[in-house]
């Protein structure tokens, strides 16, 4: 269960505050997929940094599962990252000297084997996430030799790695071609089915929004459902 | 032009770091050839400000007229010797101290302001005082050598008692005045000319004659001055000299003035004439014409009387003969008397005889003196009432030849010649016209030309320490192209819009190019003055702890354009190139790459890596190679050893490079993922690996070059297996072999010492404690009796011998003397090699072998024969190697003390000399190891470049739950890796270098100081990781996460 209350955020600037979220609040439970749509600058990608306790609010308290992360301490809350929260950003951000494998390994080489997998178990896992992605004939490549699409089904893979409670997506298909974002998009809703993940995507494509079951907009820092 | 300015203001942290790198480099290149010219000025400074006002000097063998000083217009007369200087008080003595008689002539030529020493005053310069530890009002001993006109090395010359001590009185503040070029301070006394003339019984004589310009009237030189007379007899003249004996080219002149009426004579004391068992003690005997056989001889009336002789008895005669080796010895001539003279005409005359020292005033033969034992027992009345009568005259005539034969020497052959006339002052005339002074030992010499070009010196600093300065402009010049790189890097997309929008490759080339010039220039003007500071604190350091290679702290700098120009050019240059080769790199990409912010990407990555691998693997087999042939002794162990080591560097190195293209190792742990990310851009990974691993390779490897302290008693070594040698300031003539030499020079308490000496020509010392170029080097004569030994190492012969010393005793082919340098010597000071010919200021000598790092560094060696045929004038030996325990070095100096002995240990002598190459090694591993530090402080900024390249990653990082302190560790881990890396690397390669002589040493590691160096290298490296970690830490990583 993942819940938002009353978020606001400003930032800081030498004319005074900037406020981007103005009371937003939201409740997701297992299993949701959402698209957050808005113009640019509308604080689509804040508010999704502040749900992956990657920025604090000004205001407000976001709980998952019942647990304020923005309370935790900074060696929990990174634990807590790690575990609970899986993030696909725009520019897929893969270490391009590392293969694809081991990108996707990448978040499981920190925090704490709570599952008692083992190194293994892990790597059994990747290779899974990496078929159902349609990568496991590219374990051994690296970043340079694949293609867009290909690099962001990668970061998918590495979000899943932990099999996160919550799935945060930055503009994954800002940088595909439609065939590709299409794929890609479905994929998100393939693996939001099977995982039972709470599914949220910012993006400025009304396709991809389309393929989630619900849609919320930005409006002068208040989210509304459409 | 705006864009240009723009960027240039924009990227200001970047061409900061450019500027820095070109400064850091100019500043280096251009220190060091400001180094050369200061100790090139510094040396021509010293030697001009000595020289005071001197344009020329006059100089003889023989004293000469004061008054020759009037004649000459401005002339400063005084005697130049050396001497040595015992402190009464403290019994310290200083020994090779220049000597000055001067009167206050020589104060005012050269505008002193110390007035001249008077009496029983002495003036000591600074140098001489501090060595002495004199004060003022101390008394100080001045031991030096009588003049003798008389060659001590012949039967009539004295051998003992030729040295004479003053006592004086000691102030200080002398004048550093010197005639020759020294680095060092001047080590002189001054003392009055009248005191000196009085005490060397040479009144209103001189030595030496200072000329305020080029000129002498050398027609004002008499013959009196070139120790020659023309003396008119009753109906002949005879011309005679000083030293009693007459040089073959004077007696050639003498006989061309003459026309062919000259008759050359030789007389000659002889210990006695014998038939059976009656003889004649101590007469002269003299060969005069050649009408007698060889064998024959003529006696006077009084002789043959006296032995009861007939024409055609046997006649014996006994003499002494002074060998050069240093004895006296008794010979036989036996003869046949074939006439007997009445007592008239030659028989009676006493002029056939020169007039030897103590014989005019003798009235009888007890009173006269003679240098050589006489029985006084063997005089008879009968022999005092001749002497009485006839003094000097020949008892017995021989033939001319055979007189040259049984008693010529070096000196001539002849002790006077008669010529027909009576006018001896209209012959004086012819003959002296005749004379080149320089053939008797007057010379008229410029000292100022020879002595600048002497301060070009021997050693080139400027070359030297561009040398040892070699890793840090190698470092400034990696940083300058590597921060040009990132700046590159970082302006990617500003260069892909550019292309974007129509720019072409060549206008974008020229803009950075144009921003590449103004960012050398301002490091050229912040590198040339960079460069003072940095020629200044090397001198600092070449007077102060690399003192040892120049031996001296006289130096200053002086700031040359020339110098400024040519480092700034070649760092301007270089630095360019290194730009260039950046923009090159850029040629292959497209403008999509560029605006996605990468490089394009290598086409055939594994076709490079392959290449990588293969050379590798040529390296090291080459490695292999060359020691399995040092141990097949098919090259030097050195050689082999340290040219493995380089290409094991070289072929780690490059399998390294290859290993970074592809993966290194698995990534399962935080710390695997930093080492990986060196990976990441494995060309800068590389060079950082290969800078770090080839600065400590040399560092440690040259190590092997220092050279140990070496054991005296291998005759194969630099000491010939001599434990002591010594220099005798007065010359020694006695065999210190012999029962009488020992006796003679009181040598009771020396034990089992055995003496090998060596005839020298004084002169300057050809090794590397000499800064100035050695125009006149020393030279030794050796005995047959050490030629023989076959001691020493040779690196190089003319030809093979068995025993190279014997290619000495080869006679003088097309007048070139065989000589024998260090190999030292002969390429870093004489710059020759062997086979060479080359003037040795006077000496046309061709080098025929090189000795291996021995004692022999200061000089060149020929044979006893050719010294004793090339230098005339140089009598008695100086130079001395002894066998025997070390143990006799103090018995030696004090029984020697009169003639000035100083005894070294041969281990110390040769320490001296390689302490200059050990700081030379030094030198170049303190600024090879600044330049390490340098180049790894400055890879510091280059890791905080990387990282901040990295950020969107390390964000990506931080989003997936590492924390700071497992940022922290990966950057480490990167930069650890290559730091480690590169120092083992280097390590093991230098190691492998340096195993023939780490074992020779018995296993003891290089100087410790290296270890220190080595350890600090991986510290301050991970040091300045932790700050540009820190820096990272600090930076606001989320923002690059954002799509927006």
């Amino acid at each position: 269960m993942l819940e938002a209350r009353n978020i606001s955020k400003s930032y800081p600037t030498p004319r005074g505050p900037l406020p981007i979220l103005n009371g937003v609040t939201l409740s997701l439970a297992s299993g949701d997929a959402i698209s957050i749509i808005g113009p640019s600058g509308s604080g689509k990608s804040t508010l999704l940094y502040i749900l992956g306790a990657l920025d604090p609010p000004t205001s407000g308290e976001v709980m998952l599962d019942g647990r304020n992360p923005f309370t935790l301490s900074d060696k929990d809350v990174s634990e807590f990252r790690n575990r609970q929260v899986g993030f696909v950003f725009q520019d897929h951000c893969l270490l391009p000297q590392c293969t694809v494998l081991e990108n996707v390994l990448i978040p499981t080489m920190v925090g704490t084997d709570k599952n008692g997998t083992g190194k293994n178990g892990t790597e059994q896992r990747a290779k899974q996430l990496l078929d159902q992605v349609g990568l496991s004939h590219r374990l051994d490549h690296r970043p340079a030799e694949l293609s867009g699409g290909e690099k962001q089904r990668v970061s998918i893979a590495r979000a899943m790695i932990r099999d996160p409670k919550l799935l945060l997506c930055d503009e994954p298909t800002g940088n595909l071609d439609r065939h590709t974002a299409l794929q890609v998009a479905d994929l998100l809703v393939e693996i939001n089915r099977t995982s039972r993940n709470i599914l949220v995507v910012v993006t400025h494509s009304a396709e991809l929004a389309g393929r989630l079951p619900k849609v919320f907009e930005l409006v002068e820092g208040q989210l509304v459902a459409k | 032009m705006s864009l240009v300015r723009r960027s240039l203001q924009y990227y200001w942290r970047t061409n900061l770091a450019v500027v820095l790198g070109v400064a850091t480099a100019v500043a280096v290149l251009s220190g060091a050839l400001l180094v050369g010219d200061s100790v090139r000025a510094s040396l021509r400074d010293l030697i001009l400000s000595r020289l005071g006002k001197t344009e020329a000097v006059v100089t003889s063998a023989q004293f000469f007229r004061e008054q020759l000083a009037v004649e000459a217009p401005g002339a400063v007369p005084l005697i130049v010797m050396q001497g040595v200087v015992t402190n009464e008080k403290n019994g310290r003595r200083a020994s090779k101290v220049a000597v000055y008689g001067v009167d206050d002539r020589f104060f005012q030529f050269n505008g002193y302001s110390q007035s001249p020493p008077l009496g029983n005053d002495a003036r000591l310069t600074p140098e001489l005082a501090r060595e002495l530890g004199t004060g003022l009002g101390d008394t100080v001993l001045l031991r030096i050598e009588k003049p003798s006109a008389i060659p001590r090395e012949s039967i009539q010359g004295r051998k003992e008692d030729s040295g004479r001590t003053l006592r004086l009185t000691a102030t200080n503040d002398a004048p550093e005045f010197a005639l020759q070029p020294s680095q060092g301070d001047v080590s002189a006394i001054y003392l009055s000319l009248r005191r000196l003339q009085r005490d060397l019984a040479q009144q209103s004589r001189i030595n030496t004659l200072l000329l305020p310009a080029a000129q002498f009237p050398k027609d004002k030189i008499t013959l009196d001055d070139l120790g020659t007379k023309v003396r008119a007899l009753p109906s002949t003249l005879s011309i005679e000299t000083s030293s009693a004996v007459m040089s073959d080219a004077l007696v050639a002149i003498v006989q061309h003035a003459a026309g062919g009426n000259a008759k050359p004579i030789f007389s000659y004391v002889a210990n006695s004439i014998r038939i059976g068992d009656r003889e004649v003690p101590y007469s002269i005997v003299t060969g005069l014409s050649n009408e007698l056989p060889a064998d024959g001889i003529w006696l006077d009336d009084w002789a043959a009387k006296d032995l009861n002789a007939k024409p055609g008895d046997d006649v014996a005669l006994d003499y002494y003969y002074w060998e050069p080796s240093g004895s006296l010895v008794t010979r036989t001539a036996n003869f046949k008397l074939t006439k007997i003279l009445p007592m008239t005409g030659i028989a009676i005359d006493r002029d056939l005889t020169p007039e030897y020292p103590g014989i005019p005033g003798a009235q009888t033969i007890g009173d006269w003196d003679p240098p050589f034992p006489i029985d006084l027992k063997k005089v008879r009345p009968r022999d005092e009432e001749y002497w009485k009568k006839y003094r000097t005259a020949p008892k017995a005539f021989v033939s001319l030849e055979t007189a040259q034969k049984l008693w010529g020497s070096r000196f001539g052959k002849v002790t006077s010649v008669r010529v027909e006339g009576s006018d001896a002052a209209a012959f004086s005339q012819k003959l002296r016209a005749l004379i080149d002074p320089q053939m008797l030992g007057m010379a008229i010499v410029e000292p100022r030309a020879p002595a600048l070009k002497q301060a070009e010196g021997s050693t080139d600093f400027g070359e030297y320490f561009t040398y040892f300065s070699f890793f840090l402009v190698i470092s400034a010049l990696l940083l300058t192209g590597l921060f040009f790189q990132l700046g590159i890097g970082q302006r990617l997309r500003e260069i892909g819009t550019l292309r974007a929008v129509g720019f072409p490759t060549a206008k974008i080339r020229r803009l950075f190019i144009s921003e590449a010039m103004v960012l050398s220039i301002a490091g050229v003007v912040a590198g040339s003055i960079g460069a003072v500071a940095y020629a200044a604190f090397l001198l600092y350091g070449l007077k102060t702890w690399w003192r040892g290679a120049v031996g001296t702290g006289l130096l200053n700098l002086h700031v040359s354009g020339e110098s400024l120009i040519s480092g700034a050019i070649a760092g301007v240059l270089i630095a360019l190139l290194c730009v260039l080769a950046t923009l090159r790199s850029l040629k292959r990409s497209s403008p999509r790459d560029l605006l996605s912010g990468n490089r394009a990407v290598e086409e055939n990555p594994k076709r490079g890596t392959r290449w990588l691998r293969i050379v590798a693997a040529f390296a090291i087999l080459s490695a292999l190679a060359l020691v399995g042939a040092a141990f097949a002794r098919s090259i030097p162990d050195a050689g082999a050893f340290f040219g493995a080591g380089t290409l094991l560097l070289f072929g780690v190195i490059f399998f390294e490079w290859a290993r970074l293209r592809g993966q290194i190792g698995t990534v399962t742990s935080v710390v695997r993922l930093g080492i990986r990310n060196a990976s990441h851009r494995p060309g800068r990974s590389v060079l950082v690996i290969a800078l770090i691993s080839s600065a400590v390779f040399l560092i440690v490897a040259l190590d092997a070059f220092r050279r140990p302290p070496v054991a005296a008693s291998d005759p194969h070594s630099g000491t010939g297996g001599f434990p002591l040698a010594a220099e005798s300031q007065l010359p020694i003539f006695w065999d210190l072999n012999t029962p009488t030499g020992r006796e003679n020079l009181n040598l009771s308490s020396v034990k089992d010492a055995k003496f090998y000496a060596f005839r020298l020509r004084p002169g300057e010392d050809a090794s590397c404690l000499n800064l100035y170029e050695p125009r006149t080097p020393r030279v030794l004569g050796a005995s047959q009796a050490f030629l023989g030994l076959n001691r020493f190492s040779f690196t190089e012969t003319t030809s093979k011998a068995e025993n190279p010393w014997l290619l000495l005793d080869a006679d003088p082919k097309d007048g070139l003397i065989p000589a024998i340098a260090d190999a030292n010597s002969i390429t870093y000071v004489l710059h020759h090699k062997v086979g060479d010919v080359f003037d040795a200021g006077g000496l046309k000598v061709k080098l025929v072998a090189a000795l291996d790092d021995s004692i022999f560094q200061s000089e060149l060696v020929i044979s006893e024969k050719n010294f004793t045929r090339a230098f005339r004038e140089e009598q008695g030996f100086r130079y001395f190697l002894i066998d025997g325990p070390a143990s006799n070095e103090a018995p030696l100096e004090d029984a020697l003390s009169d003639y000035g002995f100083d005894v070294i240990s041969t281990p110390a002598r040769l320490a001296a000399f390689h302490r200059v190459e050990n700081t030379y090694l030094s030198t170049f591993q303190a600024l090879g190891g600044l330049g390490l530090l340098l180049g790894t402080l400055g890879l510091g900024a280059v890791l905080l470049r990387n990282v901040m390249e990295r950020r969107k990653e390390l964000a990506l990082l931080r989003a997936v739950g590492y924390r700071s302190q497992h940022l922290r560790t990966m950057v480490i881990a990167e930069n650890a890796y290559l730091l480690i890396a590169g120092t083992l690397i280097g390590t093991v390669a230098a190691m492998v270098a340096i195993l023939p002589a780490f074992l020779q040493r018995g296993g003891h590691l290089p100087n410790p100081s290296l270890a220190l160096l080595l350890f600090a290298v991986p510290v301050a490296g991970l040091a300045v990781s932790l700050i540009a970690v820190r820096i990272v830490a600090r930076a606001p990583l989320l923002e690059t996460l954002r799509a927006e």
